[in-house]
Protein backbone atom coordinates (compact mmCIF):
# COMPACT_ATOMS: atom_id res chain seq x y z
CA UNK A 1 0.00 0.00 0.00
CA UNK A 2 1.82 3.41 -1.37
CA UNK A 3 1.65 6.57 1.04
CA UNK A 4 -0.56 9.42 -0.69
CA UNK A 5 -0.32 12.57 1.73
CA UNK A 6 -3.43 13.37 -0.17
CA UNK A 7 -5.26 10.30 1.40
CA UNK A 8 -8.05 11.60 3.76
CA UNK A 9 -6.84 10.39 7.48
CA UNK A 10 -9.62 10.32 10.36
CA UNK A 11 -8.31 11.36 14.04
CA UNK A 12 -10.54 10.23 16.67
CA UNK A 13 -10.30 11.05 20.79
CA UNK A 14 -12.14 12.89 23.08
CA UNK A 15 -9.62 15.07 24.14
CA UNK A 16 -9.32 18.18 21.94
CA UNK A 17 -5.67 18.64 22.41
CA UNK A 18 -4.68 15.22 21.35
CA UNK A 19 -6.63 15.87 18.50
CA UNK A 20 -4.75 18.73 17.79
CA UNK A 21 -1.48 17.12 18.47
CA UNK A 22 -2.03 14.32 16.22
CA UNK A 23 -3.44 16.84 13.88
CA UNK A 24 -0.22 18.93 13.94
CA UNK A 25 2.38 15.87 13.47
CA UNK A 26 0.14 14.58 10.61
CA UNK A 27 0.46 18.36 9.06
CA UNK A 28 4.51 18.38 9.46
CA UNK A 29 4.29 14.48 8.00
CA UNK A 30 2.58 15.97 4.62
CA UNK A 31 -1.05 14.99 5.24
CA UNK A 32 -3.22 18.27 4.76
CA UNK A 33 -6.65 15.90 4.44
CA UNK A 34 -7.34 15.64 8.38
CA UNK A 35 -11.10 14.90 9.96
CA UNK A 36 -11.92 14.88 13.38
CA UNK A 37 -14.54 12.92 15.57
CA UNK A 38 -14.93 13.20 19.39
CA UNK A 39 -16.00 8.95 19.23
CA UNK A 40 -16.33 6.21 17.94
CA UNK A 41 -20.04 6.45 16.65
CA UNK A 42 -19.29 9.69 15.08
CA UNK A 43 -16.34 8.43 13.59
CA UNK A 44 -18.52 5.80 12.41
CA UNK A 45 -21.11 7.86 10.34
CA UNK A 46 -18.24 9.95 8.95
CA UNK A 47 -16.95 6.85 7.51
CA UNK A 48 -19.93 5.78 5.93
CA UNK A 49 -20.23 8.90 4.43
CA UNK A 50 -16.52 9.59 3.32
CA UNK A 51 -14.19 7.04 2.30
CA UNK A 52 -10.37 7.81 4.89
CA UNK A 53 -7.21 6.61 4.67
CA UNK A 54 -6.22 6.35 7.41
CA UNK A 55 -7.74 5.97 10.62
CA UNK A 56 -6.14 7.02 14.10
CA UNK A 57 -7.88 6.58 16.96
CA UNK A 58 -7.90 6.51 20.76
CA UNK A 59 -9.25 3.78 22.37
CA UNK A 60 -10.94 4.73 25.97
CA UNK A 61 -14.17 6.93 24.63
CA UNK A 62 -17.85 6.83 25.28
CA UNK A 63 -20.04 6.06 24.08
CA UNK A 64 -18.66 3.79 20.85
CA UNK A 65 -14.66 2.86 22.55
CA UNK A 66 -12.01 2.85 19.58
CA UNK A 67 -11.42 -1.21 19.82
CA UNK A 68 -15.78 -1.02 18.97
CA UNK A 69 -14.91 1.01 16.34
CA UNK A 70 -12.21 -1.44 14.89
CA UNK A 71 -14.52 -4.37 15.12
CA UNK A 72 -17.01 -2.57 13.30
CA UNK A 73 -14.79 -1.41 10.61
CA UNK A 74 -13.34 -4.80 10.22
CA UNK A 75 -17.18 -5.95 10.27
CA UNK A 76 -17.89 -4.02 7.31
CA UNK A 77 -16.81 -4.74 3.45
CA UNK A 78 -16.60 -1.71 2.69
CA UNK A 79 -14.49 -0.75 5.58
CA UNK A 80 -12.64 -3.29 6.35
CA UNK A 81 -9.10 -2.79 4.93
CA UNK A 82 -9.03 0.81 6.21
CA UNK A 83 -5.44 1.23 7.99
CA UNK A 84 -6.24 1.68 11.39
CA UNK A 85 -3.72 2.96 14.03
CA UNK A 86 -4.61 2.87 18.02
CA UNK A 87 -3.08 6.05 20.04
CA UNK A 88 -3.95 5.20 23.39
CA UNK A 89 -2.94 4.92 27.19
CA UNK A 90 -4.22 1.77 27.31
CA UNK A 91 -0.62 -0.57 27.91
CA UNK A 92 -2.08 -3.84 29.76
CA UNK A 93 -0.88 -6.96 27.71
CA UNK A 94 -4.55 -8.43 27.61
CA UNK A 95 -5.72 -5.48 25.86
CA UNK A 96 -2.72 -4.90 23.01
CA UNK A 97 -3.15 -8.72 22.28
CA UNK A 98 -6.90 -7.86 22.15
CA UNK A 99 -7.04 -4.77 19.74
CA UNK A 100 -4.25 -7.10 17.80
CA UNK A 101 -6.29 -9.83 17.19
CA UNK A 102 -9.78 -7.72 15.79
CA UNK A 103 -7.81 -6.07 13.27
CA UNK A 104 -5.42 -2.80 14.52
CA UNK A 105 -2.32 -2.47 12.09
CA UNK A 106 -0.46 -0.43 14.80
CA UNK A 107 -0.64 0.06 18.24
CA UNK A 108 0.64 3.35 19.75
CA UNK A 109 0.97 3.77 23.43
CA UNK A 110 0.64 7.42 25.02
CA UNK A 111 2.71 9.62 25.21
CA UNK A 112 4.19 9.50 22.06
CA UNK A 113 6.68 11.48 19.85
CA UNK A 114 6.32 12.47 15.95
CA UNK A 115 8.87 9.62 15.30
CA UNK A 116 7.02 6.80 16.68
CA UNK A 117 3.88 8.20 14.95
CA UNK A 118 6.07 8.29 11.71
CA UNK A 119 7.44 5.11 12.31
CA UNK A 120 3.87 3.16 12.53
CA UNK A 121 2.58 5.05 9.51
CA UNK A 122 5.50 4.07 7.34
CA UNK A 123 5.19 0.35 8.82
CA UNK A 124 1.94 0.64 7.06
CA UNK A 125 2.19 2.05 3.92
CA UNK A 126 5.31 0.02 3.38
CA UNK A 127 8.00 3.31 4.56
CA UNK A 128 6.76 5.35 0.92
CA UNK A 129 6.32 8.35 3.38
CA UNK B 1 -36.43 2.86 71.85
CA UNK B 2 -35.10 0.31 70.02
CA UNK B 3 -36.78 -3.17 69.54
CA UNK B 4 -34.18 -5.66 70.29
CA UNK B 5 -35.43 -9.13 70.36
CA UNK B 6 -38.46 -8.36 70.88
CA UNK B 7 -37.71 -6.43 73.84
CA UNK B 8 -38.31 -2.63 73.92
CA UNK B 9 -34.73 -1.55 74.72
CA UNK B 10 -33.64 1.82 75.75
CA UNK B 11 -30.86 3.14 74.00
CA UNK B 12 -28.18 4.57 76.53
CA UNK B 13 -27.63 8.01 75.91
CA UNK B 14 -23.78 7.73 74.88
CA UNK B 15 -25.32 5.78 71.96
CA UNK B 16 -27.49 8.84 70.95
CA UNK B 17 -23.82 10.91 70.90
CA UNK B 18 -21.93 8.17 69.48
CA UNK B 19 -24.51 8.02 66.01
CA UNK B 20 -24.42 11.66 66.55
CA UNK B 21 -21.16 12.14 66.20
CA UNK B 22 -21.09 9.26 63.64
CA UNK B 23 -23.52 11.18 61.15
CA UNK B 24 -20.88 14.52 61.61
CA UNK B 25 -18.21 12.19 60.56
CA UNK B 26 -19.78 10.98 57.68
CA UNK B 27 -21.00 14.48 56.70
CA UNK B 28 -17.51 15.93 57.19
CA UNK B 29 -16.30 13.17 55.26
CA UNK B 30 -18.54 13.41 52.43
CA UNK B 31 -18.01 17.27 52.14
CA UNK B 32 -14.18 17.14 52.03
CA UNK B 33 -14.50 14.22 49.25
CA UNK B 34 -16.74 16.77 47.46
CA UNK B 35 -14.10 19.52 47.91
CA UNK B 36 -11.74 17.13 46.32
CA UNK B 37 -13.77 16.70 43.34
CA UNK B 38 -14.09 20.09 42.98
CA UNK B 39 -10.10 20.15 43.52
CA UNK B 40 -9.69 17.76 40.74
CA UNK B 41 -12.13 19.64 38.03
CA UNK B 42 -10.12 22.36 38.95
CA UNK B 43 -6.80 20.73 38.03
CA UNK B 44 -8.71 19.12 34.83
CA UNK B 45 -9.63 22.59 33.63
CA UNK B 46 -6.19 24.46 34.66
CA UNK B 47 -4.51 21.14 32.89
CA UNK B 48 -6.85 21.65 29.62
CA UNK B 49 -6.14 25.61 30.02
CA UNK B 50 -2.14 25.30 30.05
CA UNK B 51 -2.48 22.84 26.96
CA UNK B 52 -4.05 24.97 24.59
CA UNK B 53 -2.24 28.19 25.47
CA UNK B 54 0.83 26.15 24.79
CA UNK B 55 -0.17 24.83 21.54
CA UNK B 56 -1.19 28.32 20.64
CA UNK B 57 2.36 29.39 20.84
CA UNK B 58 3.56 26.79 19.31
CA UNK B 59 1.54 26.86 16.30
CA UNK B 60 2.43 30.60 15.90
CA UNK B 61 6.24 29.87 16.66
CA UNK B 62 6.03 27.07 13.94
CA UNK B 63 3.73 29.54 11.55
CA UNK B 64 6.74 31.90 12.08
CA UNK B 65 10.36 29.99 12.12
CA UNK B 66 12.85 30.91 9.65
CA UNK B 67 13.72 29.10 6.65
CA UNK B 68 17.25 28.18 7.81
CA UNK B 69 16.40 26.87 11.09
CA UNK B 70 13.15 25.85 10.17
CA UNK B 71 14.02 22.25 10.68
CA UNK B 72 15.43 22.62 14.02
CA UNK B 73 12.47 24.88 15.46
CA UNK B 74 10.13 22.68 13.61
CA UNK B 75 11.54 19.92 15.88
CA UNK B 76 11.85 21.57 18.91
CA UNK B 77 8.07 23.05 18.37
CA UNK B 78 6.93 19.35 17.71
CA UNK B 79 8.42 18.24 20.62
CA UNK B 80 6.89 21.19 22.51
CA UNK B 81 3.28 19.88 20.93
CA UNK B 82 3.46 16.70 21.71
CA UNK B 83 4.36 16.95 25.57
CA UNK B 84 1.27 18.89 25.37
CA UNK B 85 -0.44 15.15 25.59
CA UNK B 86 0.08 15.62 29.35
CA UNK B 87 -3.45 17.24 29.65
CA UNK B 88 -4.71 13.67 28.18
CA UNK B 89 -3.04 11.56 30.66
CA UNK B 90 -3.86 14.07 33.76
CA UNK B 91 -7.61 13.55 32.53
CA UNK B 92 -7.61 10.27 32.15
CA UNK B 93 -5.67 10.22 35.54
CA UNK B 94 -8.29 12.40 37.46
CA UNK B 95 -11.57 11.16 35.58
CA UNK B 96 -10.52 7.97 37.59
CA UNK B 97 -10.01 9.16 40.59
CA UNK B 98 -13.09 10.82 40.02
CA UNK B 99 -15.18 7.80 39.57
CA UNK B 100 -13.68 6.40 42.74
CA UNK B 101 -14.70 8.90 44.65
CA UNK B 102 -17.78 8.94 43.76
CA UNK B 103 -18.47 5.35 43.88
CA UNK B 104 -17.36 6.17 47.95
CA UNK B 105 -19.64 8.88 48.51
CA UNK B 106 -22.49 6.67 46.31
CA UNK B 107 -21.29 3.83 49.01
CA UNK B 108 -21.23 5.93 51.96
CA UNK B 109 -24.45 7.41 51.50
CA UNK B 110 -26.45 4.75 50.59
CA UNK B 111 -24.56 1.62 52.52
CA UNK B 112 -24.35 -0.56 49.34
CA UNK B 113 -21.30 -1.25 47.03
CA UNK B 114 -21.54 1.29 44.26
CA UNK B 115 -21.33 -0.26 40.78
CA UNK B 116 -17.62 -0.44 39.12
CA UNK B 117 -16.81 3.05 37.56
CA UNK B 118 -17.26 3.34 34.46
CA UNK B 119 -13.94 3.19 33.00
CA UNK B 120 -13.64 -0.39 33.95
CA UNK B 121 -17.05 -1.17 32.57
CA UNK B 122 -15.93 0.70 28.81
CA UNK B 123 -15.68 -1.32 26.05
CA UNK B 124 -17.61 -4.89 27.13
CA UNK B 125 -15.54 -7.81 28.24
CA UNK B 126 -12.78 -5.63 28.06
CA UNK B 127 -11.40 -3.86 31.61
CA UNK B 128 -9.67 -0.65 30.78
CA UNK B 129 -6.58 0.28 33.19
CA UNK B 130 -5.88 4.06 32.15
CA UNK B 131 -2.51 5.39 31.85
CA UNK B 132 0.11 2.82 33.10
CA UNK B 133 3.04 4.33 35.86
CA UNK B 134 5.32 3.02 33.37
CA UNK B 135 4.20 2.86 29.22
CA UNK B 136 6.52 0.92 27.02
CA UNK B 137 6.36 1.16 23.16
CA UNK B 138 9.25 -1.41 22.72
CA UNK B 139 7.04 -3.97 24.91
CA UNK B 140 3.81 -3.08 22.37
CA UNK B 141 6.06 -3.54 19.65
CA UNK B 142 7.48 -6.72 20.33
CA UNK B 143 3.97 -8.33 21.04
CA UNK B 144 3.02 -6.77 17.41
CA UNK B 145 5.91 -8.49 15.47
CA UNK B 146 4.87 -11.76 17.14
CA UNK B 147 2.39 -13.59 14.90
CA UNK B 148 -0.89 -14.54 16.39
Amino acid sequence: MALDPSLPVLVVDDYKTMIRIIRNLLKQLGFANVDEASDGTAALNMMREKDYGLIISDWNMEPMTGYELLREVRADDRLSRTPFIMVTAESKTDNVIAAKKAGVNNYIVKPFNAATLKSKIDAIFGDAS
Amino acid sequence: MTEVGGKKARRKPDDDSACCCNTHSVTAEITLLLNTLRELAAIRSTAEDAAARILDSAEGLLALADKEEAKKAEDAIMSIMTACGFHDLVGQRVTKITENLDRVIATRLTGEEAVAPKTLRRGSDIVLEGPSASPDQARIDALFSKKN
